[in-house]
């Protein structure tokens, strides 16, 4: 689903990992790990395609990448004056997928919000919004970074369930240093950078 | 014969070859129609500043869409060689020109269009390396210079090639001085030489700033190997995935 | 204009309308332009030479003011990211552009007519007045916009983009000079044709600044 070969990255001299090798196959699990600052959401970025590594390659074997990946961050912003369903319809429109607005904030807990501006959400809520977005288009590869990150019980649940469900249709790989969604992995990577 | 004399032996032919034709350049009787012949002599220097500057600054925007193409940082070396030898000889431009233009009609700077025109294309040179500052990311910096740099290659191609022969724009700078028969006999021999000996210049000095910059990328990815080695960053920052297996 | 254009377009409009922040500056920069230019040529009779290049300059400042903040702004409030995750860079440029060339209108419509009120320049050729007009709100959304992106994640991007689009936007702006003081000439009896020329060129510019960009953009964009 999602393979890397001699993937690094690189910012000016600093290497922040490099020679990476992976493969993942549905239902694979990948948590990467490593202290603050070693790297971890750096290479979900390069994962994602929204910064480019400086050497290696990356191979999704899905169709578009906008509908194939599917990434939530805690330093991901949201439109402050647009509402939680506008985010959702917006996102739907570019990735050219079903909406399925209520559906998904249903499962995150954020139905009620549904006409409220991102301005006005706490960061809990703004993390479920992340994770509805994220998994709108089905995608093969979830990949999160520090999903658990402000969320109470019953958000992590809903992180938890999210990640089961990816399971069946692909692979995930979550950045994280909780032992709690470590327990969620099959595979672990430590980056050392 | 060594590599390194043949080199000695070029470097001194054309040290002499720019001694005699400077000699030469004082030599040649005085054209007719300036004011201050004596002073207009600077043309032989001027002459081949905006043709050279030109050529380079195209050659900058051909080596930006090699990057752009590739992604590769050589294509970005060559062209930033270019950009800061052509702005070079912008500058050399204007100052050439200012010193013609009192000469010719007395006055510094005459708020000519060409003139104005060509420090347009000299502003739009130095916002490329403006540019270039305010990016830390070495890729970032490359991609979006040489997207500058080829976004500006209309603005330029207007200022140099079309805006001066505007019905409506009257120069005093002639387009034709040589072509039209104006710069003749002895004159135009110089003129001639001089465009020779600028443009060999001009190919060695590419060449070395060229070979700098692939040095300094050279030198970048050395230091990498340094630094991993003594141990400051580890040889493969990362552990390869492992299966964890619990009981679950 | 498709589906994914017409999302990023509503949703500029719909952040627009619910800030105002962009048009309200862009608006009140106008209105402050030609109040000064009122109050410095307050003793003169303003030339359509004269009259021509300082609407000109007033538009490519009002430009430069309001274009590249729809850009800027995803990088500074962190929203590019996601924007990058779910949409082709060709339907963020269009949708972007479009956006932009709304603003500009509304902007060089209010921006003139404050203008010829103010300064009691008259029309002379209103077709001319509007294709020149037309064609420089359309090369500065395209030409600026490209200039926002640039800039986007650049350390000093606010003073960066006026030092990057000017340069590139004065070879247009000659252009629209050139139309503009024939459409505002009353009495001098200025060669039309080289207007409409001038205002072809203008249009022709737009064109290939607005054609080229999609492609330089998406160089920027994704990478």
């Amino acid at each position: 689903m999602l393979s890397a070969s001699n993937l690094g990255k690189r910012f000016g001299r600093r290497w922040l990992f490099r020679g990476l090798e992976f493969e993942l196959e549905r239902r694979d699990r990948l948590a990467v790990i490593g202290r603050n600052g070693a790297g971890k959401s750096t290479l979900l970025k390069v994962l994602a395609g929204l910064i480019p590594p400086s050497e290696g390659k990356i191979r999704n074997t899905g169709d578009d990448p906008r509908r194939s990946i599917g990434y939530a961050a805690l330093d991901m912003a949201l439109y402050p004056a647009l509402t939680v369903g506008e985010h959702l319809e917006l996102t739907a429109e570019l990735r050219e997928c079903e909406s399925r607005t209520e559906e998904l904030l249903e499962e995150v807990g954020l139905l009620y919000a549904i006409r409220q501006p991102t301005s006005e959400l706490s960061t809990g809520m703004r993390a479920r919004l992340k994770l509805a977005i994220a998994v709108q288009s089905l995608p093969t590869v979830l990949l999160l970074d520090e999903p658990g990150a402000g969320l109470d019980e019953a958000g992590r649940q809903v992180v938890e369930r999210l990640i089961e469900q990816q399971s069946m249709r692909g692979a995930v790989v979550i950045a994280t240093n909780d032992p709690l969604e470590r327990r969620f992995a099959t595979h672990e990577m430590e980056i050392l950078g | 014969m060594t590599n390194r004399s043949t080199s000695t032996i070029l470097k001194a032919a054309f040290a002499l070859a720019v001694g005699v034709v400077t000699i030469w350049s004082f030599e040649v009787p005085d054209a007719e129609g300036f004011q201050f012949p004596a002073l207009a002599r600077i043309f032989f220097w001027h002459f081949p500043c905006p043709m050279i500057a030109t050529t380079l600054l195209f050659l900058g925007a051909w080596f930006s869409y090699r990057y752009i193409k590739t992604g590769d940082l050589k294509a970005d070396v060559r062209a930033i060689a270019s950009m800061e030898l052509g702005y070079l000889f912008c500058i050399l431009t204007m100052l050439t020109g200012i010193v013609f233009s009192q000469a010719q009609w007395g006055s510094w700077w005459q708020n000519d269009p060409r003139q104005t025109s060509f420090l347009m294309v000299l502003l739009i040179y130095a916002a490329y390396f403006a540019l270039r500052t305010a990016l830390a990311d070495e890729h970032r910096r490359a991609a979006n210079s040489a997207i500058y740099a080829l976004s500006a290659l209309l603005p330029v191609l207007f200022l140099i090639f079309v805006f001066p022969r505007l019905p409506q724009v009257q120069s005093f700078h002639p387009n034709t001085s040589i072509m039209g028969g104006q710069i003749k006999g002895p004159y135009a021999y110089v003129v001639t030489a001089v465009l020779a000996l600028v443009t060999v210049l001009t190919v060695w000095l590419y060449r070395l700033r060229v070979k700098v910059g692939l040095l300094e990328l050279l030198v970048e990815d050395k230091n990498d190997g340094l630094e991993t080695a003594g141990g400051h960053t580890p040889a493969a920052p990362v552990v390869r995935p492992v299966r964890v297996s619990r009981d679950r | 204009m498709n589906r994914r254009i017409r999302a990023i377009f509503l949703k500029e409009v719909r952040s627009e309308m619910r800030t105002k922040s962009g048009l309200t500056t862009t608006v009140l920069f106008s209105l402050f332009t030609v109040v000064t230019i009122s109050l410095a040529t307050f003793d003169l009779q303003i030339s359509p030479q004269l009259g021509a290049g300082l609407l000109c300059v007033a538009l490519l400042f009002a430009a430069i003011v309001a274009l590249p903040r729809t850009l800027i702004i995803e990088e500074e409030q962190g929203t590019g990211d996601l924007l990058r995750l779910v949409a082709k860079s060709e339907d963020v440029f269009w949708g972007k552009v479009l956006y932009n060339l709304v603003l500009m209108l509304i902007t060089g419509l209010v921006l003139s007519l404050l203008f010829l009120g103010f300064t009691h320049i008259g029309v002379a050729h209103l077709w001319l007045y509007l294709v020149c007009l037309f064609g420089s709100c359309c090369s500065f959304s395209g030409a600026v916009t490209l200039c926002g992106a640039l800039v986007a994640q650049a350390s000093n991007r606010s003073a960066l983009v006026g030092v990057l689009s000017v340069p590139l936007l004065l070879p247009l702006t000659f252009l629209a000079v050139s139309g503009l003081r024939v459409a505002f000439d009353t009495k001098f009896g200025f060669n039309q044709m080289n207007g409409f020329i001038a205002g072809g060129g203008l249009v022709c510019y737009g064109i290939a600044s607005l054609a080229g960009g999609q492609y330089l953009f998406a160089a920027v964009w994704k990478r």
